[in-house]
């Protein structure tokens, strides 16, 4: 008797577990979103699709799923450029700054900070302290010096410029641990150490594309080129090597 | 050689049409060789077709990842999809038509874009019935005036579209051309 209790309260408690798991929701591949590039302006967080146009974050609640419900609207700024979530927080680049908002409340996401720059193309990509910034100056998108700009962000209401690295036409950027990959078009794909992140030492540099965008997704570097998509293997990071040109 | 005839002519004939050049002043009822839109009725440009032919990339665009495959906005016209199974023989294995669209994002099944100005959902589950779930119609104002295909693809005088049609694309043609692109 006692055996069976035991096993009905062993099986209870697996079944919690279970429960807790799905529930979760972030564990369940069925139901997890994908991973979207730096120059993307829609992005899904749990059951939230938040898109931005030129000047307007929308929210949507998706979680039903053939059913998106808009739960806010915010105005954030004249050209807004693209959006990337960490944990609770987006990231929204835009020409004349990075705006760092809070999805605590995920149905109303809410500003924390600003950083403003000189008017530039600009993604963003960052983890818990550091937020990476690429800004372009050229005649489209604005006068400002075209290069790496790394904020700390460990105050989240107050990010410091804490280091610039002058670089050529970058464009989106991809950071897998302490990897960071700076897409710069013809001159192609840089590949930077961050552990110091106020010190970026620039390992190497891939070219043979006119890189646009990456996404590093577990051991694979999935990059946008202008003719498609180029696949490296990334085992070792700071060494990407050419698995797939996906050619027409 | 009748059609070497017809090119001759046509050639021949497009000389002749006025250039304008940029900073010349122009006239609007004058005409000039350029770009024209091509208009698409709504429920045609709105129109979501799944076929699992691969097509060609030609305004490659946005990257996604989710599972086994990758997918990558073809800007303005739709979304390729690519089997990443085996990342050595990745290869574009099918195409979504979506008029209109420039981004993806995935959960679960279910495929977010922009189509224009609408919000659509895509269902996924079924490789061979991929389907449209849902349009929330006008959810990005501002796609109704600014997407891809909004303008011509190369700079010039070109006539100006209409912002209550959908543009699908763009010929050459004798045109009013009240508009430029730099």
């Amino acid at each position: 008797m006692k055996r069976t209790l035991n096993k009905f309260i062993a099986l209870l408690f697996a079944s919690f577990l279970l429960w807790s798991c799905t529930k979760d929701g972030s564990n369940n591949a069925a139901s997890a979103a994908g991973k979207g590039g730096s120059l993307s302006r829609f992005t899904i967080v749990g059951n939230f699709l938040y898109v931005v146009d030129n000047h307007f974050l929308y929210s949507y609640d998706i979680s039903s799923p053939t059913n998106p419900v808009k739960t806010n609207t915010s105005a954030i700024n004249f050209d807004i450029e693209t959006i990337y979530p960490f944990n609770n927080r987006l990231f929204i680049g835009t020409r004349t700054g990075l705006y760092i908002y809070s999805i605590d409340t995920p149905s109303i996401p809410s500003k924390l900070a600003e950083a403003r720059h000189a008017r530039s193309c600009d993604p963003v990509v960052a983890n818990d302290s550091i937020a990476f910034v690429t800004l372009k100056g050229n005649s489209n998108c604005g006068p400002a010096e075209s290069g790496l700009y790394v904020h700390s962000i460990k105050n989240i209401f107050q990010p410091v410029l804490i280091k610039k690295v002058l670089i050529n036409s970058p464009e989106g950027l991809g950071l897998q641990g302490s990897t960071l990959y700076i897409c710069c078009n013809n001159e192609g794909l840089k590949v930077f150490d961050v552990s110091q992140p106020a010190n970026p030492a620039e390992i190497r540099t891939v070219t043979g594309a006119y890189f646009k965008d990456v996404i590093p997704y577990g051991n694979l570097l999935i990059c946008y080129v202008s003719s498609g998509i180029i696949l490296y293997d990334i085992t070792a990071p700071i060494n990407p090597v050419l698995l797939k040109h996906i050619t027409n | 050689m009748r059609l070497l005839w017809i090119l001759i002519v046509i050639s021949t004939f497009s000389s002749c049409w006025p250039k304008v050049k940029p900073g010349e002043p122009r006239n609007n009822t004058q005409k000039v060789f350029g770009y024209k839109p091509v208009y698409g009725a709504e429920t045609f440009a709105k129109k979501i077709i799944y076929a699992n032919t691969p097509q060609p990339v030609v305004a490659a665009g946005n990257i996604y990842v989710k599972g086994d495959l990758i997918y990558q906005v073809e800007t303005g016209k739709g979304i390729h999809v690519i089997d990443n199974r085996i990342p050595a023989q990745a290869s574009r294995v099918g195409f979504l038509t979506i008029n209109g669209s420039s981004e993806i994002s995935i959960k679960g099944d279910f495929l977010y874009t922009n189509s224009y100005d609408d919000l659509v959902v895509v269902d996924m589950s079924n490789i061979n019935s991929i389907s449209e779930v849902k349009r929330v119609k006008g959810a990005f104002p501002e796609g109704r005036t600014n997407y891809f295909f909004v303008q011509p693809p190369e700079p010039g005088y070109y006539e100006c579209p209409r912002y209550d049609s959908l543009v699908i694309g763009w010929k050459k043609d004798s045109v009013q051309a009240g508009c430029y692109k730099n």
